[in-house]
């Protein structure tokens, strides 16, 4: 059986979703970190099947780009994110306020 | 040597001194006393021969100075009879003055910074006596209010000259004030400032002149010749060095303002020239009443210079231009020699200016004393001597012109007999009234042969017919003029009668009013109220100090806390109060919590989006 | 048009030396004093006598009004950008103005005691570099970015080497400039836009405008951007009140190099740009600049005599006297013209004396506030007698440039009878000033000293003027005397771009005319006044 373009659009979607709430809701800098790497891949995800119903390359050579800029982004995130943790000893955004002073 | 690099020597040559001074002589008084000597010794050598080889036109040089599109400035001589005449006068005179500070000035500390004043004086005023062209006259005529506000400040640490010399130089710039424009306005209206070219316009075509231009000019002669109302800086000026009072406020620098009138007096319409005369005539009556309530030597003689500025006005404002040239010459040896006769009696007293304090100082003193005595006499006009010639040709031109004036100026001729008599009687006579007069000793010789050279030109300098032939054509001219005139008899005998009468009552009433070497003022004792009249002199002193204390400074410091509260306070700080609070809102925004900002961001989306599907428009 | 011999790469040389001059010293903190400071000399000496060679060789007669020119690419040639610099006849004095105010304050700056001395010096040389790349610069487009270049420095200058209450001064100032820089930026590009001829150049943007006037309304909306931002740069009334304060805390080096040079700035684009570009927008403002150039001079002038601290009046009378360079533009004529560069050039020599001699002063009396001195003469004579000769040239004592400028102006208002009133309220100025002038020497030199500073004039530390002190205010005196002796040397130069400027605009319209040609109708004319 194939299966239609629908299935491929609703699973990015809710992929997406869960990510957005992730991000909104969790304290957890690493947690809304992995929560934007899902809607990043849920993007992918949407790409990559448009590209195979339109049969173009198009999208998947949106995904090449997306991919190695999150890998990217991950790799100095990452640091950033320990970096913190080392100086504030808390990765929670709650105590990282800094900007409302 | 041709006359005109006489003249540049002539000119130059203080100012070489001045810079040599400065440069290298300052602590060195010995030297540069002895430069600036020779600089004046230079300057009447030179002027000798310059006068001989100027030719009977006299003689005019120029080169451009200054060039902004079609304005040009350009420095230059003309060297006629009454440039000559003026150059003669400053620069003997000068001489001789420059001789007597070397005595005066002999243990001043900052001998260096005085001569080179003198030496940078005699550049400026050379430079007004020599200039051609009105702009270069201002050039010079600033540089002489310079150098008097150096000279006027010499003794720097006391509060009276530094008060004094401020005060000329201000005084002075108010009248220049109106010279300035007048120059700006007379370049505009001839399309030249030089005196040649003014001159042959008017001549050609005499509609063109202005009483607008001539009143201006007016002002700066008003405020460097200390006429009404900028009158009130020369008696301050007495704070300065005796010998400077007698070269820049007795002989040269004030009289430069009759000076520069003589010069240009073809642009003056005859309602200036009343007003000039009137002006005068005031002065010089006013002048005599202040005199009366002065004790200070220097600032007697300072009132009687006024006065007699008054009377060259006069001569000027009556039409006769040479003959107020005839009395600036005389009145120049015969003031500059009671200037330095009172420097003697100052050096002599050590320091004391008193009169009340002296006394007895003909036995003392008797060169000073005898030469002080001549010059007294030629300013009252004692027949025969220099100021008898000048002011009887004045008061004869006044009364053929104008009765009132005439009638002011013989007052003020009784006026000046009155306070020369009380000066000498008091200061000479009777017995010593103060340890400083009964030490006083004669003045060494550096300092008693000017004055009897000064005397001897006091006494004979009144006849012009023995002037060299190159000297006073203007003055004999106009002299000439005058005995011609209508009426001119019947004037000359009133004259004479009511001018000797003047000085002899002047001085035969304050002989026995005041007394022999009185110790007191007569006149306050038994008549309180009037002295006081005379010494406050008017009041001109409280009103400009009123004006400038609280009216001047009030509205500064009004204007000044505008400054500071409104445009600073309000706008400048309003509008960075303003985008403060601008600040302030936007910063409510950063609330510092992530999620704050993704909400942000989400509703940025969902607006951005409404506009793209055009829920919202723009 | 221009063509290109070593003396144009002396142009460029100016600006390169004490640019690198600086920025080896900024990177090296280690170096020992004397070789900070013979490097620092090098950048501060070089440019000024770059300037002396260059205006020996000037002729003011060259075609096209240019000399030394240099054309040098610049990657944004699509936009119709060089780095093209050259001389004429307006830039010429200030180009030599630069050298000399920057080579007094670097030798006084040199022997100062600020700390860090290889930053400041560093910093001042980074100024130099600027004011003479403006000055330099033909291209529109680089006049802006090396006076920016150029005012950065100030800023930090201020902000680190300030006296007390820099930190609010140096905001004020900073947002005031830029504010100022910003306005009259716009102007520029909206020139540059409206014009289309895709060029920078100021003598393509002349010629162009010459042949196609804007429209009135256009030139009058962009004369008043540049009106406005210049005149917030030059402290136009009432857009003044940055720079008393500012340079009241400004360290002496920032404040002579800023009042005495790059204040000129906001002038010079004016007069050389503002004026002979928009003559049409010129007019119709031309009662605004009257108002508040009067403002500048008779209400800033009293607010100067209410100052008690010395360098707050300074920083007011320099205020002041900008009023005249404004009228002497204002008057769209060559002889006003003429009088507000003499002005200008005067004005930055004897504004950066005074502000030298009142650290000198400030350096012995331990205070700015003139009412607690006095009697300051006996002991340092030497110094009373450079503030005295300062204060004359800025009160306008002939035989110092001052004069000249102030009386051209004058003749200048003078000429036609829509301004002949302003010489009334104008000349008022000069009374005023010397009020303030004296009363200052006067309270600061002579007299007995006040109570609490008799004490202080017995320490026997208090010297006269020192060498390192001497120099500087000397370079400064003597190019103020020798331009108020010869002011010829500066106009006749000046002449010939100011009357292609004022009187051009009706020849330079014949574009067939070659440019040799329009030169010769130009300099005939010239001799023939």
């Amino acid at each position: 059986m194939t299966v239609g373009i629908n299935a491929f659009i609703l699973v990015a979607g809710l992929l997406f979703v869960i990510g957005l709430l992730g991000v909104l809701l969790r304290k957890n800098t690493l947690i809304i970190y992995m929560s934007l790497e899902l809607m990043l891949n849920a993007v992918n995800l949407a790409l990559v099947a448009f590209s195979r119903y339109n049969n173009t390359m198009d999208g998947n050579m949106f995904v090449f780009f997306i991919i190695t800029v999150a890998a990217a982004e991950v790799a100095v995130g990452l640091a950033i994110i320990v970096a913190l943790f080392r100086r504030r000893q808390t990765v929670m955004v709650d105590g990282l306020n800094a900007m409302s002073r | 040597m041709t006359a005109t690099q006489s003249l540049l020597i002539v000119l130059f040559a203080p100012l070489v001194s001045a810079g040599l001074i400065a440069l290298f002589l300052r602590r060195s008084g010995v030297v540069a006393s002895m430069v600036s000597v020779a600089a004046a010794g230079l300057i009447c050598v030179f002027s000798l021969s310059a006068i001989r080889g100027m030719g009977a036109e006299g003689l005019t040089a120029s080169m451009e100075w200054l060039k902004v599109g079609e304005f040009s400035i350009s420095m230059g001589f003309l060297f006629d009879d009454t440039a000559a005449t003026m150059l003669a006068m400053v620069a003997f005179v000068g001489l001789l003055i420059h001789l007597f500070s070397l005595g005066y000035m002999k243990t001043d500390p900052s001998r260096g910074r005085f001569f080179g004043g003198l030496s940078i004086f005699m550049f400026s005023m050379l430079g007004i006596v020599l200039a051609d062209n009105l702009i270069m006259i201002f050039v010079f005529w600033e540089l002489v209010g310079f150098s008097s506000y150096m000279l006027i400040g010499h003794y720097l640490n006391t509060e009276e000259a530094a008060a004094a010399s401020k005060k000329a130089f201000i005084v002075n710039r108010v009248g220049d004030f109106g010279f300035l424009i007048g120059i700006v306005f007379a370049f505009w209206h001839f399309e030249t400032t030089s005196l040649t070219e003014m001159a042959a316009m008017m001549n050609a075509d005499p509609a063109l002149i202005s009483a607008t231009i001539a009143a201006l000019l007016m002002c700066g002669f008003i405020g460097k010749s200390a006429q009404f109302p900028l009158h009130v800086w020369l008696p301050d000026a007495m704070a300065g060095p005796t010998p400077v009072s007698a070269l820049i406020h007795a002989a040269t620098m004030v009289a430069a303002g009759v000076y520069f009138l003589i010069r240009i007096d073809f642009l003056f319409p005859a309602e200036v020239l009343t007003l000039i005369a009137g002006l005068g005539t005031a002065v010089a009556v006013y002048a005599g009443f202040c005199a009366y309530g002065q004790n200070d030597i220097k600032k007697i003689l300072a009132y009687s210079t006024l006065s007699q500025l008054g009377y060259m006005a006069a001569a000027f404002g009556l039409g006769y231009p040479g003959v107020a040239l005839f009395h600036l010459i005389t009145h120049a040896f015969f003031k500059a020699l009671l200037f330095l006769g009172a420097g003697s009696v100052i050096h002599g007293c050590h320091h004391e200016q008193d009169i009340f304090k002296m006394g007895g100082l003909l036995k003392k003193m008797p060169i000073t004393a005898i030469t002080f005595f001549l010059g007294t006499l030629a300013l009252c006009g004692f027949y025969g001597l220099s100021g008898f010639y000048s002011k009887d040709a004045i008061l004869i031109a006044a009364n053929l012109g104008n009765p009132l004036l005439f009638g002011l100026l013989t007052l003020g001729a009784f006026l000046t007999a009155g306070y020369m008599g009380r000066l000498l009687w008091i200061a000479f006579l009777g017995q010593p009234k103060s340890d400083a007069a009964s030490h006083a000793k004669e003045s060494p010789l550096v300092m008693t042969v000017p004055l009897i050279i000064l005397a001897v030109l006091s006494v004979v300098g009144g006849y012009t017919d023995l002037w060299p032939e190159q000297l006073g054509g203007l003055i004999k001219y106009d002299l000439d003029h005058l005995h011609h005139a209508e009426g001119y008899k019947a004037a000359h005998k009133m004259v004479l009668i009511l001018g000797t009468a003047a000085w002899v009552v002047g001085l035969v009433v304050a002989y026995f009013f005041y007394g022999a070497g009185a110790k007191e003022d007569r006149l306050q004792k038994m008549a309180a109220p009037v002295y006081g009249f005379l010494k406050s002199k008017l009041w001109f002193d409280e009103i400009y100090n009123f004006y400038v204390a609280k009216i001047q400074q009030r509205v500064a410091e009004l204007l000044n806390f505008i400054d500071l509260f409104l445009i600073k306070g309000i706008f400048v700080r309003g509008s960075a109060g303003l985008v403060g609070l601008v600040g302030m809102c936007a910063k409510s925004l950063h609330v510092g919590n992530i999620h704050g900002y993704v909400y942000w961001f989400l509703a940025g989306v969902v607006l951005l989006w409404a506009a793209a599907a055009g829920i919202i428009g723009f | 048009m221009g063509f290109t011999d070593s003396n144009s790469y002396l142009l460029l040389a100016s600006v390169l030396i004490p640019l690198l001059a600086g920025a080896v010293l900024m990177l090296s903190g280690g170096f020992s004093r004397s070789v900070i400071r013979g490097l620092a000399a090098v950048g501060f000496i070089a440019p000024l006598l770059i300037a002396l060679n260059l205006c020996a060789s000037f002729e003011p007669s060259m075609v096209g009004g240019y000399n030394f020119e240099l054309k040098l690419p610049t990657g944004l040639e699509s936009i119709g950008i060089y780095l093209h610099m050259g001389l004429n006849g307006i830039s010429m004095p200030l180009y030599l103005l630069a050298g000399i105010v920057g080579l007094a304050a670097g030798l006084y700056a040199m022997y100062s005691k600020a700390d860090r001395p290889h930053a400041y010096l560093a910093l001042m040389l980074f100024m130099l570099s600027g004011l003479m790349g403006t000055f330099a610069s033909i291209d529109v487009f680089f006049f802006y970015f090396f006076h920016e270049f150029a005012l950065i420095p100030t800023f930090i200058m201020i902000g680190l080497w300030g006296g007390a209450g820099r930190r609010g001064a140096a905001i004020e100032m900073t947002i005031y400039l830029t504010l100022g820089a910003l306005l009259s930026l716009l102007g520029l590009i909206a020139l540059y836009v409206q014009t289309g001829a895709d060029s920078f150049s100021l003598p393509v943007l002349r010629d162009y405008l010459a042949a196609q006037p804007l429209a009135d309304t256009v030139q009058h909306n962009i004369f008043a951007l540049l009106l406005f931002g210049f005149g917030i740069l030059v402290s136009l009334f009432p857009f003044h009140s940055w720079a008393p304060k500012g340079y009241a805390v400004a360290p002496s080096g920032a404040a002579m190099l800023h009042a005495g040079v790059l204040k000129k700035f906001g002038l010079y684009g004016l007069l050389q740009i503002a004026a002979p570009l928009l003559p049409a927008g010129g007019a119709d403002w031309f009662p605004w600049i009257v108002w508040l150039a009067l403002g500048n001079i008779l209400i800033i002038g009293l607010v100067t005599m209410a100052q008690r601290d010395l360098k707050m009046m300074l920083g007011y009378s320099s205020v002041m006297h900008m009023g005249y360079a404004f009228l002497g533009i204002a008057t769209f004529s060559i002889v006003g013209a003429g009088g507000a560069l003499l002005m200008m050039l005067a004005h930055g020599l004897s504004v950066a004396l005074l502000f030298m001699l009142a650290t000198c002063i400030y350096h012995r009396s331990g205070t700015f506030d003139m009412s607690e001195m006095g009697g300051l003469a006996a002991k340092t004579p030497i110094l009373c007698g450079f503030f005295v000769a300062a204060t004359m040239a800025s009160i306008g004592l002939p035989g110092f440039a001052n004069f000249w400028g102030e009386f051209t102006i004058f003749v200048a208002l003078g000429e036609t009878a829509k301004t002949q009133w302003i010489i009334f309220p104008a000349a008022l100025g000069i009374i005023i000033s010397a009020i303030y002038g004296l009363r200052a020497v006067a309270n600061i030199f002579y007299g007995p000293p006040k109570a609490d500073f008799v004490a202080k004039l017995e320490d026997p530390a208090i010297k006269d003027l020192q060498l390192n002190e001497r120099i500087p205010a000397g370079v400064l005196i003597l190019a103020l005397l020798v331009i108020g002796i010869f002011p010829k040397l500066l106009s006749d130069n000046a002449n010939l771009e100011l009357a292609e400027i004022f009187d051009g605009p009706s020849q330079a319209s014949l574009v067939s005319a070659t440019e040799a040609n329009l030169n010769e109708v130009l300099s005939e004319e010239g001799t023939q006044r």
